[in-house]
């Protein structure tokens, strides 16, 4: 733990529960802004399944009710098959990422090989291109080349390792002591076995943070999907949630209801990972 | 980056241990990369001198540079997203940086309560939340903004319909909507940072905004290197709330560079063109990046 | 650690049942819905080596829900076309509205374009340019054209090549709340019979002006402005991107004088001075907020009576009162012939991979089966419009539309004053005044409407844009009657 950053030993034990308890409520404070439009959509999703008008805006509906809900639900056959798409493609995503992007990162931050320099000032480069003029030769390459429409491959594989996740892992990978891995190596260590049994256990925290990040860009993706999907069955939820939109409506909390079950399995996950988040392994803990 | 690689001696043709090692690791990741982003991006940069047509493009070397370098817009939009990113970048990471930082002293539980009330946000989609900011943002007397200014006696705003509000209030969004993942990324930094070299300090008497100063923001100096670069990225790339929010208006005061690119390649089928303005985006933004990591100085390394 | 390696493995075993599922059988469909997928699988399972005699086809088309229901529709009738042609088979691709043209033109670019896309007059031009769009008419069955109205096929055509059918023709003018209209003196009645002129509708807008409510109300948010501009344009004289002799309109005189009127608007009162999104328009009508809104068409009275039936149930918008919905034409410059804002979205044929001659053959049989007919009358009906067929026509007559009569001879008569854009505009042209509206026009409107350029600066903005795309040749800067 970096509390140390605090002073522990202070004369007044009262300074330091007045210290926190400022801290604290600022942080509540602020915590509740950046959560206000979130629980405004929260709220607005148990609001009735109609047009609004402006002259009714409020934090909170007036009557509450599931009717939103069951409007997503009813409004097509596939809508559950769209959570699970998108599931899935998360899912792999997620996995292939924290897989490979961790060990080139590593390559990246800890090997020294031919090319290495070069080749990590090619991926940061290539971030720098905008998605937008990309996905032309990709919609070549996976409708025309690959055929793959319709396909969970095509929804997968663009993301499976993405630079951004390479570079995240290259940066923390940079702040783990060299000795560590240079003692594991005098003791006859491979690299495979260095990265698996000393690196890995070192870095729950940023695999945490990686794959939730994934999971969340993979999930929220709305317009590679929206390509190379044409059959509902093989939508994506945020595919799916754009039917949504009408051209002369205003349907603001079933929308808002379709947003809140498109958050919910990321809420759940988030939850399910928080733990790797407070962990927090402190590298000097293992050194000694 | 790294220190420079000992070049000198024949070792040009001696495959290492090492070089295998590393190619090993990086041979996955390295496949997806040629085929998913280093073939879109090279056929972006030859259809940029082309006056692209799906069917018999003709090369025209230049002219879609030069189309690009003579169109105002291109230079308006330019201008709107260096002032986006100016202000939004290093407000956010100061933002995040706080907020990880002033998360640390509380025990375990109270911390993973703040922890996950400030990164819950970002699990909401973008074009959710966009819908939802427009609500705030409704310019009518009832708009929630507007009622919370008429609440204060204030005038009601026009939001995102007048050249004075407009470019304000995508940024405010930003900066209330976008720090989850940083806050998360700093705290995992943080967390990282040995004790030792607290309790070292602290002998020293240092003080601590001392502590801060000398161990604490050196010591995170890959992770904000990391976000800096990352934020500036996406930043100039912006691209969702000018499409969702505004449509680049009133007077194109919100059109980004994004959204040009985005309008000439898919609304006007101008796609040379497109990629001719993306490429020298990327140019910008890897001059912006050199600079950030000249600064930077090389990684930390322990 | 042994856990995140538990959930990470666990996540591979769900990829690979999902890999598994993905293809043959959905694990997790809903039990209440009947095995019913899409009627066409996609790619990747052509038989090996069709007969040669078969010369069996697929036709892609891409539709946006042109009506509510246009997708369920298009299945119906595709049953219907391969019956008559079993060796044809037809996939569909529906989008959203939002995303229809990214998708479109993502697809085009790629060489991968549907055989047929809905597509509106204005992005032709776009498609031409790219080179995609075809000449429909060597693959047209014989004599199909001549059931179609020469003014409709016009908005399909550009420099006198036909790319399409069209669907239908729609208007888009104004609507209002009848009787708010005749408290403010209006004569509802003779408006919607012979026109109005811009005092008329000053007058009525000023006295309609109390309380709560705005004498007018136009949606103006974000890009929904260029509706203002194409609208009202019509009514001062500009009735395209292009005079009959081929100059660019927006530099007229006329353009002159809309903005001033425009100015004086803004100014008065008489219209919120804050933006409207396009959703709260109708809605400010329907709890009357609003006397009359743009921008409108005939259909909007179907959402009317639903919101006033649902005003006993408490199904309509909350606050919402009695509204008697009234069609209205655009108020008419002085000096100038009347005319309504139109407004084709048809039905164009793309050129892909795929396209060999007999399978273009196969592509204009189909396309003017979904254009005419049946097919035509159940898709115009539900957009109270007229057919732009005979076929369609002959299909329609006799449909009971419930529709206001006052109403419906108002649209007849609005669309029989629409004038068809000149047939002679390149792409080049059509491509280059699309942008000049997205950059230019638009933009400087919105400044406009928020009261911070003046009418002149923006018409000078304009024109000389416009000298620089066109030259002073090219641009109009006479009156246009």
């Amino acid at each position: 733990m970096a509390s140390g950053l605090y002073s522990q030993h202070l004369r007044d034990p009262k300074v330091r529960v007045a210290r926190n308890l400022v801290m604290g409520i600022f942080l509540f404070f602020f915590a509740a802004v950046v959560l206000f439009p979130l629980v405004y959509m929260l709220a607005w999703s148990f609001g009735p399944a109609q047009e609004m008008s402006s002259g009714s805006y409020a934090i909170f509906p007036k009557t509450w009710s599931l009717d939103s809900y069951r409007y997503f639900f009813k409004s097509n056959q596939y809508s559950v098959k769209w959570l699970w798409n998108s599931f899935v493609v998360a899912a792999a995503t997620v996995v292939s990422n924290v897989i490979f992007a961790s060990m080139a990162g590593y390559a990246f931050a800890k090997i020294r090989f031919k090319g290495g320099t070069f080749l990590f000032f090619l991926i940061l480069m290539a971030m720098m291109i905008p998605y937008q003029v990309t996905q032309v030769p990709l919609y070549i390459l996976f409708v025309n080349k690959f055929k793959m429409t319709n396909t969970f491959a095509a929804l997968i594989l663009p993301g499976c390792v993405t630079s951004y996740n390479i570079f995240l892992s290259k940066q923390f990978f940079s702040g783990i002591p060299t000795s560590l891995i240079e003692n594991a190596k005098v003791e006859g260590a491979t690299q495979f076995r260095i990265f698996r049994s000393i690196i890995l256990p070192l870095s729950k925290t940023v695999l945490a943070v990686m794959a939730i990040n994934t999971f969340m860009g993979s999930w929220n993706t709305f317009f590679w999907p929206f390509l190379v999907t044409s059959l509902d069955s093989m939508y994506t939820i945020q595919v799916g949630l754009k039917t949504f939109k009408f051209a002369n409506g205003t349907l603001l909390s079933p929308m808002m209801a379709g947003a809140a079950i498109s958050a919910l399995p990321m809420f759940v996950l988030f939850f399910s990972l928080q733990k790797y988040f407070l962990e927090g392994v402190t590298i000097g803990a293992v050194k000694g | 980056m790294r220190s420079k690689a000992p070049a000198l001696r024949d070792r040009r043709f001696r495959i290492t241990l090492e070089d295998l090692n590393g190619w090993a690791f990086i041979a996955v990741a390295m496949a997806v990369f040629i085929v998913m982003t280093v073939y879109p991006v090279a056929s972006a940069v030859i259809t940029s001198f082309q006056n692209y047509k799906p069917f018999g493009a003709e090369w025209v070397q230049f002219d879609n540079y030069k189309t690009a370098l003579t169109n105002d817009l291109f230079y308006k939009a330019i201008r709107n997203t260096a002032v986006y990113t100016l202000i939004t970048v290093p407000l956010s990471l100061v933002i995040a940086f706080g907020v990880a930082v002033m998360i640390l002293p509380f025990k375990k539980k109270t911390q993973s309560v703040f922890k996950s009330l400030y990164y819950i946000p970002a699990v909401a989609s973008g074009v959710a939340m966009s819908v939802v900011w427009l609500w705030l943002y409704d310019s009518s007397p009832s708009g929630l903004f507007n009622q919370l200014l008429a609440f204060l006696h204030l005038p009601t705003q026009n939001w995102l319909s007048s050249s004075k509000t407009a470019m304000l209030s995508l940024i405010l969004m930003s900066l209330l909507s976008g720090q989850g993942s940083s806050i998360i990324i700093y705290i995992a930094a943080l967390m990282g940072i040995d004790n030792t070299y607290f309790e070292a300090a602290e002998l020293d008497g240092a003080t601590f905004f001392q502590k801060l100063r000398y161990i604490v923001v050196p010591l995170c100096k890959p992770t904000t290197l990391f976000l800096l670069v990352t934020g500036i990225i996406n930043s100039f790339q912006v691209f969702m709330n000018a499409y969702m929010m505004t449509g680049g208006g009133p007077d194109n005061n919100t059109t980004m560079i994004g959204l040009l690119i985005f309008n000439n390649a898919f609304v006007y089928g101008k796609y040379g063109l497109a990629c001719a303005q993306a490429i020298m985006l990327a140019i910008v933004i890897a001059a912006l990046t050199a600079v950030q990591f000249k600064v930077a100085g090389d990684d930390v390394e322990y | 650690m042994k856990k995140f390696f538990a959930l990470l493995l666990s996540l591979c075993m769900i990829l690979g049942l999902a890999a598994c599922g993905g293809n043959n059988d959905q694990p997790n469909s809903t039990p209440d819905t009947p095995k019913q997928d899409a009627p066409a699988p996609a790619e990747g399972d052509k038989t090996p080596d069709p007969e040669p005699a078969a010369q069996e086809d697929t036709i892609v088309i891409m539709a946006p829900p042109v009506t509510g229901d246009y997708a369920e529709l298009l299945a119906g009738w595709i049953d219907g076309f391969q019956k008559e042609y079993p060796h044809l088979k037809v996939e569909v691709i529906s989008t959203a509205w939002d995303d229809h043209s990214s998708k479109l033109s993502t697809m085009a670019l790629s060489g991968e374009a549907p055989d047929i896309a809905e597509v509106s007059y204005g992005a032709i031009g776009t498609y031409v340019e790219m080179g995609v769009a075809m000449d429909v008419k060597p693959y047209l069955p014989e004599g199909a054209l001549e059931d179609y109205d020469q003014n409709a096929l016009d908005y399909m055509t550009l420099d006198n090549t036909l790319y399409g059918l069209p669907l239908y023709l729609t208007i888009q003018a104004l609507g209002g709340n009848r009787q708010m209209m005749t408290d403010a003196g209006v004569d509802v009645d003779k408006v919607q019979a012979e026109g109005w002129t811009y005092e008329e509708f000053l007058k009525a807008i000023e006295t309609g002006t109390k309380g709560d409510t705005y004498g007018f109300v136009f949606a103006n948010a974000a890009v929904a402005t260029g509706d203002f501009v194409s609208i009202f344009g019509v009514g001062a004289g500009i009735t395209a991107n292009f005079t009959k002799d081929l100059k660019y309109a927006y530099t007229s005189e006329n353009m002159k004088t809309l903005l001033s009127s425009v100015e004086t608007m803004v100014s008065s009162g008489w219209m919120p001075n804050y933006a409207v999104e396009a959703g709260q328009r109708l809605v400010m009508l329907e709890t009357g907020n609003a006397m009359i809104t743009g921008k409108a068409m005939p259909l909007f009275e179907n959402n009317i009576n639903k919101n006033n039936a649902g005003i006993a149930t408490g199904e309509a918008v909350e606050g919402s009162v009695e509204v008697e919905y009234a069609f209205l034409p655009v108020p008419t410059m002085e000096g100038v012939t009347e005319s309504c804002f139109g407004t084709v979205d048809g039905m164009i044929m793309l050129r892909n991979n795929n396209s060999t001659e007999e399978h273009l053959k196969n592509v204009g049989l189909f396309l003017n089966y979904i254009c005419s007919g049946q097919r035509a009358a159940d898709t115009v009906n539900q957009l109270l419009l007229a057919c732009v067929c005979q076929s369609g026509r002959d299909a329609q007559a006799g449909a009971d539309l419930g529709q206001d009569p006052r109403n419906a001879e108002a649209s007849t008569r609005c669309i029989g004053i629409v004038q068809a854009p000149p047939t002679g505009i390149t792409s080049e042209q059509a491509a280059n005044a699309k942008t000049l509206m997205d950059e230019t026009i638009i933009p400087k409107f919105q400044a406009l409407l928020a009261g911070e350029t003046t009418a002149e600066a923006m018409y000078d903005e304009v024109c000389s844009k416009a000298v620089a795309l066109f030259g002073a040749d090219g641009c109009e800067t006479g009156f246009i009657k």
